[in-house]
């Protein structure tokens, strides 16, 4: 109850702005005061026996307060006791419910003044007290109500139906409403075929539909028995200030807006802001669709103070459906109260938000939202060591026991992770990163960690040297896709055989699987013509050939092709066969002479050979490099260091470390100066009579003084200092003699005694010995140091110049 | 210049020579008893290296077209000749020479690194042809003005310079003036100039250079004056109005006209050709603007059937590229099936199933390319009679045939004359009666005088001066006809032109593809009949 009280009125803080504000800007000139029925002194005696006999059933607040870790004692008096002008608001409001329910028997009570923390009797609109937040965030109502629903937790009240809150029924989600069966009677005549398949589908849909309606079923089950009986409280924001063109409600607990039109607010029985409380006397059949905002029209809004303000304001209030008849009550018993009554000051204290509570947004800094079908949880940034900020679990039964998918995002993480995306139907795990991961990753779908499965990696090509945007993974292939390299490459397919079996681990590095096809293509090089211009090259490596396809000229529908049959042949005497004419098959689209030549061709043969190497130790590093990645993001999962912004002073531990530092040295500095600033001359003057101005004799005496005086203390230091020196000497002495002569009767106790006190007193003998050293080595030092200040000061220094 | 190869005998550069440089200097290996078997051409040769040969007269090297570096360093070529045709020359040595004079090099604009060091050259120039010079080495020349160096400003891409061992460079300034002349150059002599240096050399030579920015940029702006002038004309000549924004053909009339001039003397006269004029002029500028406008529209018209006509083909295009690649994914397969079939009925049954195939992808690229030729033929029509139509109206509006202007301006032009005529020979008439009757107070030079004989006379002075007149409006109308015409028929028969050789390339190419693949399957079919 606290929890939720509590919440009322952070709710009614966060729309203080709007609110508050608004309320008196708002605030319309009583055009025309209310008549007043004639009534006659007989009526009012009337009435008031008649009031007097109504057994009111004052809404015992039933809602005992649960257990609760507020300690009490430590509460402010105004939440343990009512002052004066409270009782009499309490009056005030008792005699209103008294006459309300007499007037409006079939009306649930009025929710007036429950009892606070204490177990106070606290009329509702002192509960709400306008604070300004320094948080930009909470100026507006959106984040503002955001950061309530996230800030409270939601306490379900044991019996729903009690004046408090019951949210169920507003969740709205209408993923599954019914689609409108499909009209198949115009294409049924029409092909048989088509007709087939629209009855497969008529079926699968009714199917669906049917599944839906059970499910439908089963929720609205749930729901049906409460239907319109829950009470709930939740804000409105009238329109006006604050440029809100038109009234709407929040629902606190979602943070969502909704629209006075909106079907799931079947009625208000009242509301209330820090300055008044009206009850509605409008009829809600049609929920809240035909309400009007005025709250100065007495006939639609009965208020309990005719106070200053009947303009409008926000309000937060019960709602029930049952509310039917609005009989005509006006001025009810209105005239008994003073007119200049008005509602007393908020008891509560100002809500405080700490940074850090404000961070943290979540009580303990963790909440639980649970949807139809779905589980939110979010937690603070930096709480979770891995960074996680959020998940989304959804699930396929309304139990919530079969996960679907899981969904985490993740923030100020050292390696960039943003999102991971796990679909437990298909096993993919999907990680996306914000730009900045070491190896450009930008997104890594993939089903299993080991190396040579199935993976897409996607990577912001832009930072990487090789310009590659999409690696896919199957395993036996690997496809790459790049974009923007200087020698126009722009896709790479590698087709993998089967390892040679080999004693050793099998790995990329060790035993890499052997490449069996490898085909590249290359995107248009405007500087070569279209014939010389390769737009793919295939490496058969298997069959020692290489396939090249050209680009198409503009004006051409065909492009040239070049094959070459790498294959080294021995001719019949033996001799190395370099290059023959069926070594290289190509069409042409313009035969050209040149490349008709052996010798052009045994060189572009040579060429791709050195290619295909390249190629093949491309491929082969690129596997590397899946294996690099693949134990990286192993070791970014196990480590998962977060990074902290050198602005967050609290976290950052070497900006606090600096700033501490920073700090000390600062004292340390003020503290000097304090020293520096320290006025020798300051009880010389004092004697000297005030205001006057000093004249030379007077200032060399100063001076004299000062300095005399100085002197006088530092040779009173090294007395001091002497004396102490010459005590400790003494008692040592003395204890020496002590011990020379009841050295024999000595316990061991004693001795150990002897020996450490010896020890010491050596010790401080030695040190009073250093300290009188330097002292005697600085005291002349100082002295004239002190002179020569004397001579720079400015008050002295004009008579002391004359002497130099 | 005692050199010790100065004993020799100078040698020519023959076949034999430039054969074994090839030879010596082309692949080797294996690659080397390939281009033996085969033999090289020199106009494959890219690089040829001719160093210690003697040589006194470079000749010869008309073949070597591709050539791309030429070294023809310590010779002892006395005159740079012969090179006009190796126009792909990047790389030029011609160090350690005889030369005297920078020249023939006028063809070389590709030319990047040019090294004439240890020459006997005094002066730098004739290199204007090489706007992408970047290296030149003059190091160990004669060259002895420093202002010489003015002449390089204009290569801006030219980096690295070295004229050591030259007279200017013994000069205590001329680092410092190279560097002030040459911003952009960054090495000299071999050496990077650092960029305290160069500062140092901008201060100290800030005015002098300044001065000759100031020169430079006067001259560019000039130049590019007249570039826009020339641009102008073009346009206007594409328009056929040219000079027609003026009094350029007022004043043609009267140059040739000798009485004309004459006349002018007359009293009364002299403000006649001033009204007469600025009408004429006005006329004049009608018709220019007109012509300008119906360019324009030509011009748009023109346009906008290329555009389409590429789109057509474009997407024609895009059809037949669409029919191949699927025809070759198909072709693979079949390929490989036949390769892998071991049943030779089979066999027979695939490749005749192939052979279908390709009969098909003929038949269908050839369909598309046949029905392109007719939809470009139409559209090609179409456009043929409409740029006529347009033209037509130009001259029609231009001419006097049809009225369709308010007046049609040649014809103004010739009423005005006309009418100037006639007023010009009411005053000769005139003065000449006044003459007679001795009334004439004012002086007339005596030639004029002469005309005034009698009647017929001046009539005929006067008829001369207008048949003149005439003749020159006639000429101009007459050129801007036949001009217009026959861009119009040039442009249609471009046109058709170009249509048909389009077609006949694409179906030549399409055999040829064909042919390819209908090749690689016999091919095929042999090799397994070997097999």
């Amino acid at each position: 109850m606290e929890v939720l009280k509590e919440k009322v009125e952070e709710e009614e803080e966060a729309e203080r702005e709007e609110a508050a504000e608004r309320g008196e800007k708002m605030m319309r000139p009583l055009e025309t005061r209310r008549e007043e029925p004639p009534m006659t002194q007989e009526m009012l005696r009337d009435l008031e026996k008649k009031l007097s006999e109504i057994e009111i059933i004052i809404p015992e607040q039933p809602l005992i307060v649960t257990k609760d870790s507020v300690d009490i004692s430590k509460l402010p008096l105004s939440y343990r006791s009512n002052t004066l002008k409270e009782e009499h608001l309490l009056q005030v409001a008792d005699n209103f419910a008294r006459q309300y329910s007499h007037l409006c028997p079939d009306r649930v009570p009025l929710f007036l003044h429950p009892l606070n923390e204490c177990q106070v009797p606290k009329f509702v609109s002192t509960t709400i007290r306008p604070t300004l937040m320094p948080y930009p965030e909470l100026y507006n109502w959106d984040s503002c109500a955001q950061f309530v629903s996230d800030f409270l937790t939601m306490v379900p009240l044991p019996d729903p139906l009690q004046p408090v809150v019951q949210e169920e029924e507003k969740v709205p989600p209408k993923k599954y409403a019914i689609k409108p069966p499909r009209d198949l009677s115009s294409r049924f005549e029409q092909e048989q075929n088509m007709k087939k398949q629209q009855e497969i589908k008529g079926e699968k849909e009714k199917q669906r539909k049917e599944e839906e309606q059970r499910l439908l079923e089963l929720e609205k089950a749930k729901i049906d028995p409460l239907h319109g009986l829950r009470v709930h409280a939740w804000v409105l924001v009238l329109s006006g200030k604050r440029e809100v063109p038109e009234s709407f409600f929040i629902d606190p607990l979602t943070a969502r807006s909704y629209s006075t039109q909106d079907d799931h607010f079947l009625g208000i029985e009242s509301l209330w802001n820090h300055k008044n409380y009206w009850v509605n006397m409008q009829d809600c059949w049609n929920g809240c669709k035909d309400l009007v905002f005025d709250l100065g029209d007495p006939v639609r809004w009965e208020y309990l103070l005719l106070g200053t303000d009947k303009a409008q304001l926000a309000v937060a209030e019960e709602e029930e459906d049952g509310m039917n008849d609005d009989e005509d009550m006006e001025n009810l018993g209105k005239e008994d109260e003073d007119k200049s009554f008005d509602m007393p000051p908020s008891w509560v204290e100002q809500i405080e938000i700490s940074p850090e509570a404000f961070e943290t947004r979540c009580p303990n800094g963790k909440k639980v939202i649970q949807y139809k079908r779905a589980k939110l949880e979010k937690w603070a940034p930096y709480l979770n060591s891995d960074g996680l900020v959020c998940r989304l679990t959804t699930y396929e039964d309304l139990e919530c026991t079969e996960t679907l998918e899981i969904k985490e995002w993740y923030q100020h993480r050292e390696d960039m992770l943003e999102l991971k995306h796990i679909n437990k139907n298909t096993g993919l795990n999907v990680d996306y990163f914000k730009p900045g991961h070491p190896q450009a990753l930008r997104v890594h779908s993939y089903k299993s960690m080991q190396p040579e499965m199935d993976r897409v990696m996607e990577f912001y090509e832009t930072a990487r040297v090789d310009g590659l945007i999409k690696r896919e993974e199957t395993p036996k292939t690997m496809t790459e896709y790049y974009q923007g390299r200087s020698d126009f490459l722009s896709y790479r397919h590698v087709d993998f055989g089967d390892r040679v079996k080999k004693l050793a681990l099998n790995s990329a590095e060790s035993n890499p699987r052997p490449m069996v096809k490898i085909t590249e293509r290359f995107s248009r090089n405007p500087t070569k013509p279209a014939d010389e211009d390769v737009a793919e090259r295939v490496f058969l490596i298997l069959e020692e050939r290489i396939q090249l396809r050209y680009h198409c000229r503009d004006d051409h529908i065909t492009a040239s092709k070049r094959e070459f049959l790498r294959r080294t042949e021995v001719d019949s005497k033996g001799n190395k066969i370099i290059m023959t004419p069926d070594m290289c098959i190509s069409f042409e689209v313009e035969p050209m002479e040149h490349t008709k030549k052996l010798l052009y061709q045994y060189e572009a043969m040579m060429k791709l050979k050195n290619e295909e190497k390249l190629s093949r130790h491309q491929a082969w590093e690129s596997e590397l490099e899946v294996l690099e990645i693949l134990k990286l993001r192993e070791e970014e999962e196990a480590a998962h260091a977060l990074t902290i912004s050198i602005y967050d002073t609290k976290r950052n531990e070497k900006s606090k470390e600096y700033r501490e530092a920073m700090e000390r040295v600062m004292h340390e500095e003020h503290l000097r100066q304090v020293e520096a600033q320290l006025d020798y001359l300051a009880p010389f003057l004092a004697q000297l009579p005030p205001g006057e101005k000093l004249t030379r004799w007077q200032a060399a005496r100063v001076k004299d003084e000062c300095l005399s005086d100085f002197k006088q203390r530092l040779i009173d230091k090294a007395n001091l200092i002497q004396a102490r020196f010459e005590k400790e000497t003494q008692e040592l002495q003395k204890k020496q003699q002590w011990y020379q002569e009841n050295q024999v009767t000595l316990t061991p106790e004693d001795e150990d005694w002897y020996l450490s006190y010896c020890s010491q007193a050596m010790f401080r003998i030695r040190i009073l010995e250093q300290r009188l050293n330097r002292h005697k080595e600085l005291a002349p030092l100082k002295y004239l140091a002190l002179e020569e200040k004397l001579h720079k000061d400015p008050r002295l220094v004009d008579f002391l110049k004359v002497f130099v | 210049m005692q050199r010790l190869y100065d004993s020799m005998e100078p040698r020519v550069m023959d076949e034999d020579m430039l054969k074994l440089a090839v030879g010596e200097q082309g692949p080797q290996e294996e690659a080397g008893q390939l281009a033996r078997q085969e033999g090289i051409l020199f106009k494959d040769v890219v690089s040829l290296r001719l160093d210690f040969q003697n040589i006194l007269r470079i000749d010869n090297l008309w073949q070597f077209e591709n050539l791309r570096k030429l070294q023809l360093d310590n010779n002892i070529i006395e005159k740079i000749e012969g090179l006009e045709h190796l126009v792909h020359l990047v790389w030029l040595d011609l160090s350690f020479n005889n030369i005297e004079a920078i020249e023939g090099l006028d063809t070389l604009v590709n030319l990047e690194d040019l090294s004439l060091f240890n020459n006997r050259i005094a002066k730098i120039d004739s290199l204007d042809a090489l706007v992408k010079l970047q290296v030149l080495s003059l190091g160990n020349n004669q060259i002895g003005n420093i202002m010489n160096i003015i002449y390089l400003r204009r290569f801006k891409d030219l980096r690295s310079l070295s004229l050591s061992g030259n007279p200017i460079a013994e000069s205590e300034d001329y680092k410092m003036f190279i560097c002030a002349y040459l911003p952009d150059l960054v090495y000299l002599d071999f050496r990077r100039i650092d960029d305290h240096m160069k500062e140092l050399a901008e201060s100290k030579h800030q005015y002098s250079i300044d001065e000759l920015k100031h020169r430079e940029n006067l001259i560019q702006a000039r130049l590019d004056d007249e570039l826009a002038q020339q641009m102008e004309l073009e346009k206007h000549k594409a328009a056929f109005v040219e000079h027609l924004n003026g009094s350029f053909l007022f004043d043609s009339m009267y140059t040739e006209d000798v009485e004309g001039n004459k006349l002018a003397y007359l009293p009364g006269v002299g403000e006649l050709p001033l009204t007469y004029k600025d009408k004429f002029v006005i006329i004049c500028l009608n018709i220019f603007e007109y012509g300008l406008k119906q360019q324009e529209k030509r011009k748009l018209e023109l346009d906008t059937f290329n555009e389409c006509i590429k789109e057509a083909i474009q997407e024609n295009q895009e059809q037949g590229k669409h029919r191949i690649a699927k025809f070759e994914e198909k072709h693979l397969l079949s390929l490989n099936a036949i390769r892998e079939e071991l049943d030779l009925t089979n066999i027979e049954v695939r490749i005749v199933e192939y052979s279908e195939d390709i009969t098909e992808l003929f038949n269908v690229l050839m369909t598309l390319e046949m029905q392109l030729v007719e939809q470009l033929e139409e559209t090609i029509n179409m456009f043929e009679r409409n740029i006529m139509d347009l033209v037509a109206l130009f001259l029609e509006n231009v001419q006097s045939l049809y009225p369709f202007l308010d007046d049609p301006p040649m014809a103004q032009c010739r009423d005005l004359e006309n009418h100037h005529h006639e007023k010009l020979l009411e005053i000769s008439i005139n003065t000449l009666e006044k003459i007679l009757k001795g009334e004439l107070d004012e002086d007339l030079p005596e030639d004029v005088r002469a005309l005034f004989v009698d009647k017929d006379t001046i009539v005929n002075a006067v008829g001369a001066s207008h048949d003149i007149h005439l003749l020159k409006i006639d000429n101009r109308e007459d050129e801007l006809v036949t001009r217009t015409n026959s861009w119009c028929t040039h442009l249609v028969d471009t046109i058709h032109k170009d249509e048909i050789m389009r077609n006949r390339r694409r179906v030549k190419e399409i055999n040829q593809y064909i042919d390819h693949i209908q090749n690689e399957l016999d091919n095929l079919e042999c090799g397994d009949v070997i097999d």
